[in-house]
């Protein structure tokens, strides 16, 4: 019987590959944003309408995370966005690795803002970097407004956080005070935008935000 | 679900050292886990253990998990205090500002052979 010192990250692994993929992306002057929501809270249709309302203004590149299919690529696409689907086939989450392997197949000259889907999930992705900049959570008003409440280590490590479906208030329970009190409980600092993809409502200032981030340097291109 | 592939990431780490220094069987494995990383520490020892069971040098290797409380100190007042349910409130000022002092560790610590 002997112990054995290791004193090694968990995910050292994993945060390797994420500061590859960061420096890639840096060396091709690209912010990177991680979005991450339960399934069904809007982040392909939020996409879709970010992608047309910021044509000519900022190149978007996607990487779509789903457990099966290529559909949200396929409405990706057609929106005229460069788009690659990952398949996780089972996996919960988004590795870093995954995200590296999908940087080969997109042209990173022709890209200004990568924007990676993960897979619809509330819990497993807040743990796995991916290299990205910016972790954005999106909520949806026909969802509980105590989810920041249930799900909060994925509300404390994101830095924004968007509410869609606004448009949908007069119909459902949902109090826009309640889930914002929740959220900045476990975040201060956290980044709301308020919007529906369905009417446009609040998308000017989303991607106002989006391209203040990641709009190119006229200088250096 | 996400345990599974976080007692695959301890797998890894200690089969690395394993081979570094040819070590035939470990016994136990202790790993240090903070409460701000939203792990089930019961899923990750049954995902590792599990794992475990498939691997020759881990066959039966128990894994000890040492927590970490989740602690912050308020920007005003100077007090440390234990974050619960991750709300960061100072709950002696209210105040909502705090900078988190522990609670983010995840790491393995080390192993027993034999």
């Amino acid at each position: 019987m002997a112990k054995v010192p290791i004193v090694q990250n968990i995910l050292a692994a994993n945060d390797g590959v994420a500061q590859e993929v960061q420096d890639t992306l840096a060396a091709h002057k690209i912010r990177s944003l991680n979005i991450m929501s339960s399934a069904g809270a809007g982040k392909t249709t939020l996409l879709e309408r970010t992608i047309k309302r910021l044509n000519g203004r900022l190149r978007i590149g996607v990487i779509e995370g789903d457990v099966e299919t290529t559909n949200d690529a396929d409405r990706i696409a057609a929106v005229g966005a460069p788009t690659v689907q990952i398949i996780t086939q089972g996996n919960c989450h988004l590795e870093a690795n995954m995200v590296r392997a999908a940087l080969a197949a997109l042209d990173l000259e022709q890209i200004d803002l990568l924007c990676i889907e993960n897979v619809g999930n509330l819990v497993c992705p807040a743990n796995w970097s991916l290299g990205e900049d910016s972790r954005v959570v999106v909520v949806s008003t026909t969802e509980g407004d105590d989810k920041p409440a249930k799900y909060p280590h994925m509300f404390a490590v994101s830095e924004v956080m968007v509410i869609n479906k606004i448009d949908l208030l007069p119909y459902v329970d949902y109090d826009m005070g309640a889930v914002k009190r929740f959220a900045r409980a476990v975040n201060p600092n956290l980044l709301i935008f308020e919007l529906s993809c369905r009417t446009g409502e609040g998308l000017d200032a989303w991607c106002d935000w989006l391209v203040s981030i990641a709009a190119p340097d006229p200088i250096t291109r | 679900m996400h345990e599974l592939a976080i007692a695959e990431q301890i797998v890894n780490v200690v089969m690395t050292q394993v081979e570094a220094h040819q070590v035939k069987h470990v016994s136990s494995v202790r790993i240090q886990v903070g409460d701000a990383m939203g792990i089930v520490t019961d899923s990750l020892t049954f995902s590792f253990e599990m794992i475990a069971r498939f691997t020759p040098e881990l066959d039966g290797a128990h894994l000890e998990i040492e927590k970490v409380p989740y602690l912050a100190k308020c920007r005003r007042c100077k007090q440390d205090f234990i974050v619960k349910q991750f709300i960061l409130q100072c709950p002696i000022c209210e105040q909502w500002e705090a900078d988190i002092v522990s609670g983010t560790e995840f790491r393995v610590l080390d192993m027993e052979t034999g």
